[in-house]
């Protein structure tokens, strides 16, 4: 008997969040079928490439990325050249110098910094704090009103500080907010419920369900990954149909194998070669499991995943 | 699997505020039960006209439209005796949120109503049942596969058939309860999906005892694989009940606002 393929597609989908304003607007999810299911229905939107720049500078002593980033002395300039990235949608940046470990960069710096990147770019902008909660409470809420218009995406509202930032960048300002957890599905679900128990749509939600690096437990998030677009898609959980918005470069160029030099490990051999390897891995299996973006370092590392992509989709 | 199907029982020619309203065709009274009913999680809102005889319908055509109008085009289950009016409320009926579903057939008299719903892509309560109680679960099942195969003939999808094991009423019937749970299971081993009238079984009992009694049952009756139940959805104990078992059996992800969901 000839083989018949049934498709499987869902009554349920993803929604489809946008970030960005005009000609650059991008949009993420939007799909019912599992990830690059192409086969069963369209895919709505391929999987998004964010490249992220921080306001302590790029990472230096990795070559290519200092040759990448040569003479981009502040952060428009930086954001600039991270923009012109081949295979970047969008831009995000990570304001880990307002931590009160790092710096404790005070939240009008970092606005008038976002404020000089915004205006020297038209790409899409994410913006991801500095993890501290209390600081990130304030400067989300103050970026938010900085960039009101621009349709920012910002990363993270966690479960102790999701109703102040819903309330002022999601309430006040109308833009996008991520909601983060920590591989931990059952949070993950209840946060989305408390967002929009504080009146933000789903629509403008989106969700970061935390990441790992390849080898790094990363089994943990694939299979949360997993059963969040599962129970999505399958069971039509409404709560859970937000796109997923993953870093990944922030998890794969801290672990051991992208951090030791080659004096050190002689066989193991350039640095730079490793953290790469490591980022495009975790992306392209956060993208398999169902990530509908992913934020990326290295430049390099951007071109190979949107090639990825754009042969899958 | 798919997660617990409520059928809202409250919107019944029995009551003397709704079957006054069908009568005066007073929107309001039957607006306000429906809202009640889907605020409290019901999934479909069963109508029923009663035996409508005369003028069933154009009263069931009246009802489907203003309850699909003003609720979104709430899915209804269409209560009658009177085919007719069945058929006129599926010709008005809007399939945006899910299909009709038609209640019922039994492997009696109204054996024709799975037609009915075979005709017009509806889903079709199916009592396994002929005349009165089936006396042990080899009857019921003997119903149960004739009006599964009439179904089939006809090109239904098994799922469009959801068959009602019979609630009894434990008043009078309690050594029949354990019987009915096991033909649950065995409907559900069979792949079949199913519903039915549970609150019967707590009928004749103290108002503070029935949510109890209803709770309990609903909850052994899932754990047996019931798909479905006709219901009051507006009794809290037995819709936390129902929002936990769907829990329990991974119908849906926990997260600690389940219940307000």
């Amino acid at each position: 008997m000839a083989f018949k393929a049934v498709p499987q597609k869902f009554a349920a989908k993803i929604n489809a969040l946008t970030i960005g304003t005009g000609e650059r607007e991008i949009s993420l999810g939007g799909e019912n079928v599992f990830p690059f299911y192409s086969f069963d229905a369209p895919i709505e939107n391929r999987p998004k490439i964010g490249i992220e720049i921080h306001d302590r500078g790029h990472y230096a002593g990795v070559p290519g990325m200092d040759a990448y980033y040569a003479g981009a002395d502040t952060l428009a300039q930086t954001a600039k050249r991270a923009a012109a990235a081949e295979g970047a949608d969008f831009l995000a940046v990570s304001f880990d110098g307002a931590h009160p470990d790092n710096g404790d960069r005070s939240v009008e710096d970092c606005v008038a910094a976002i404020k000089e990147v915004a205006d020297a770019v038209d790409i899409p902008l994410v913006i991801e704090g500095s993890k501290h909660i209390e600081k990130d409470a304030k400067l989300f809420e103050k970026i938010a009103e900085a960039l009101s218009g621009r349709n920012i995406l910002v990363m993270s509202a966690r479960e102790e500080n999701y109703k102040g930032i819903a309330a002022s960048v999601g309430l006040a300002y109308s833009q996008k907010i991520g909601a983060e957890s920590a591989v931990d599905i059952n949070l993950a679900k209840q946060l989305n419920v408390l967002i929009s128990q504080m009146g933000v749509k789903s629509e403008n939600t989106a969700m970061n369900l935390g990441s790992a690096a390849a080898g790094y437990g990363f089994e943990y998030v694939a299979s949360t990954v997993d059963r969040v677009k599962a129970a999505a898609l399958a069971q039509n959980d409404t709560m859970l149909q937000m796109p997923i918005v993953t870093p990944v470069g922030s998890e794969a160029w801290t672990v051991k194998e992208s951090i030791v030099s080659q004096e050190d490990f002689p066989e193991w051999g350039p640095r730079e070669i490793r953290g790469i390897n490591m980022e495009v891995s975790t992306a392209a299996a956060c993208l398999a499991a169902g990530s509908n973006a992913v934020i990326l370092r290295h430049p390099e590392s951007v071109k190979t995943i949107s090639k990825l992509v754009s042969q899958l989709s | 699997m798919a997660k617990f199907v409520v059928i809202g029982e409250r919107i019944h020619c029995i009551s003397p505020v709704i079957k006054k309203a069908m009568d005066e065709r007073d929107p309001e009274p039957i607006i306000k039960r429906a809202r009640e009913q889907l605020d409290a999680g019901a999934d479909y809102l069963d109508l029923n006209i009663g035996p409508a005889e005369r003028g069933g319908d154009e009263l069931m055509k009246w009802a489907v439209q203003l309850l699909q109008s003003e609720l979104d085009n709430v899915p209804i289950c269409l209560d009658t005796a009177n085919k007719a009016a069945i058929e006129a409320g599926i010709s008005v009926y809007n399939r945006a949120k899910g299909k009709p579903i038609v209640n019922s057939a039994d492997a009696g008299d109204r054996i024709g109503n799975i037609d009915l719903a075979a005709a017009n892509d509806a889903i079709c309560l199916a009592l396994c049942s002929k005349a009165g109680v089936p006396s042990d679960n080899d009857e019921r099942m003997a119903y149960c596969q004739e009006l599964l195969e009439r179904g089939m003939t006809l090109g239904m999808d098994a799922d469009d058939l959801w068959f009602d094991p019979l609630f009894l009423v434990i008043k009078g019937m309690q050594d029949k309860q354990m019987e009915m749970l096991e033909f649950i299971k065995m409907l559900s081993d069979m792949g079949l999906k199913s519903t039915g009238g549970l609150s019967n079984v707590s009928n004749m009992m103290p108002k503070h005892i029935r949510p109890i009694m209803d709770s309990a049952m609903v909850a052994m009756s899932i754990c047996m694989g019931l798909t479905s139940a006709i219901v009051n959805p507006c009794d809290l104990r037995l819709m936390e009940t129902i929002r936990s078992c769907d829990v329990i059996r991974n119908n849906t992800l926990y997260a600690d606002s389940y219940l307000e969901l």
